[in-house]
């Protein structure tokens, strides 16, 4: 049997149907005859009932075209972004602005490999380079073993303005 | 969930802005009741409604149907209202101001008059009295006068127990009690 007051402290779950259905009999029970937890239920339901009137009045007033006008410029500006977004990806990737890519993405590779493993050749002093085609440019690579100590070297590429030239220069293995 | 509220979701999750504005318009209400219930004045109401949309459009292909799309949407409109409050902590002055213009047309409504002020004084002293409580307190005392929502979806939605649950009901309801006194 429970007291007055842990009965009056479960009221609003009682009011809510969340109780138990033994709880909600023997509080039912109480409640009927007891002055001060009927006046409290009382309370508890104008309590509840005030808020949603001031709140349902309130929200009477917000006609529906206004606010989803609100809302679906919020999705344009999205999509506008979007559409921001996946032209300036496009312009990037495309294939005449990735020329430059894959020279030095073949470079900073290599370079990556040999400077810092270990390889058994890694003792050795080498030196390589590379042209760029269609971009009148070479590229040296020079890597001494004792200082690991690597220099990259873009220079204009002299040959390519000779018809008779038509190879690249030889890569040497050591210097 | 009803299939046409499926269908139209199955839809939104498309791109079909036509479909989400027939969701919207299902529930806007409801969803503005709740967030003014939160942070009291209407402008900033209107616009975390308007954000609570625009969010729940965004991410409305990572609704599974696991739970009502309205518990899903409330979710969203309740962290936003809470963030909200944490950011702005706005004064009761605007509150005031802002629900005068409540009390006074559901004054111009009735026909008692001795009922109109009493209802006039208690909705002013009730909306001061819920500014007062914190933003979890607010939320659930909202939910469940509004939406009449069970713990267990207030839970759902608060990302908490039934049990945390009825503990912040009966304690903003004890703190309610407490500032309206006899007007109830």
């Amino acid at each position: 049997m429970r007291s007055h007051e842990e009965i009056k402290s479960s009221l609003g779950a009682w009011l809510d149907g969340e109780l138990a259905a033994a709880e909600a009999a023997e509080i039912q029970l109480h409640v009927q005859g007891c002055a001060s937890c009927l006046g409290e239920k009382a309370r508890l339901e104008k309590l509840e009932s005030s808020l949603k009137n001031v709140l349902e009045t309130e929200a009477s007033q917000i006609a529906f075209e206004p606010f989803w006008a609100g809302v679906r410029r919020r999705i344009a500006e999205e999509k506008s972004w979007r559409a921001r977004g996946l032209d300036w990806a496009r312009d990037f990737l495309t294939l005449p602005r990735l020329a430059w890519a894959i020279p030095v993405a073949a470079l900073v590779i290599w370079f990556g490999v040999f400077s810092s493993w270990d390889w058994p050749f890694n003792s050795t002093n080498q030196a390589a380079v590379e042209s760029i085609d269609g971009h009148g440019y070479n590229v040296a690579l020079l890597r001494e073993a004792k200082t690991k100590t690597a220099v990259i070297w873009v220079f204009d590429n002299q040959e390519s303005e000779d018809d008779s030239a038509t190879t690249p220069a030889a890569a040497e293995s050591a210097f | 969930m009803e299939t046409s509220e499926w269908d139209l979701i199955r839809k939104c999750q498309q791109g079909e802005v036509a479909a989400y504005e027939e969701l919207a318009a299902k529930y806007y209400r409801r969803v503005f009741m709740v967030i003014l219930g939160m942070v009291h004045h209407r402008d900033d109401a209107m616009d975390v409604a308007q954000e609570t949309f625009y969010r729940a459009f965004k991410n409305i292909k990572r609704f599974k149907g696991g739970s009502n799309f309205y518990t899903w949407l409330y979710r969203i409109a309740v962290n936003l209202a809470i963030d909200f409050q944490r950011r702005q902590k706005r004064g009761s002055v605007d509150l005031k101001e802002n629900m005068d213009d409540v009390v006074v047309e559901t004054e111009t409504l009735g026909s008692d008059p001795y009922r109109e002020v009493s209802d006039r004084r208690l909705g002013e002293k009730l909306i001061g009295a819920i500014a007062e409580l914190t933003p979890d307190h607010k939320a659930v005392i909202v939910m469940r006068a509004v939406e009449g929502l069970s713990y267990k979806e207030i839970g759902r939605i608060m990302g908490c127990s039934e049990g945390t649950i009825m503990s912040r009901l009966h304690y903003a309801r004890k703190k309610l009690q407490e500032k309206l006194g006899s007007d109830l």
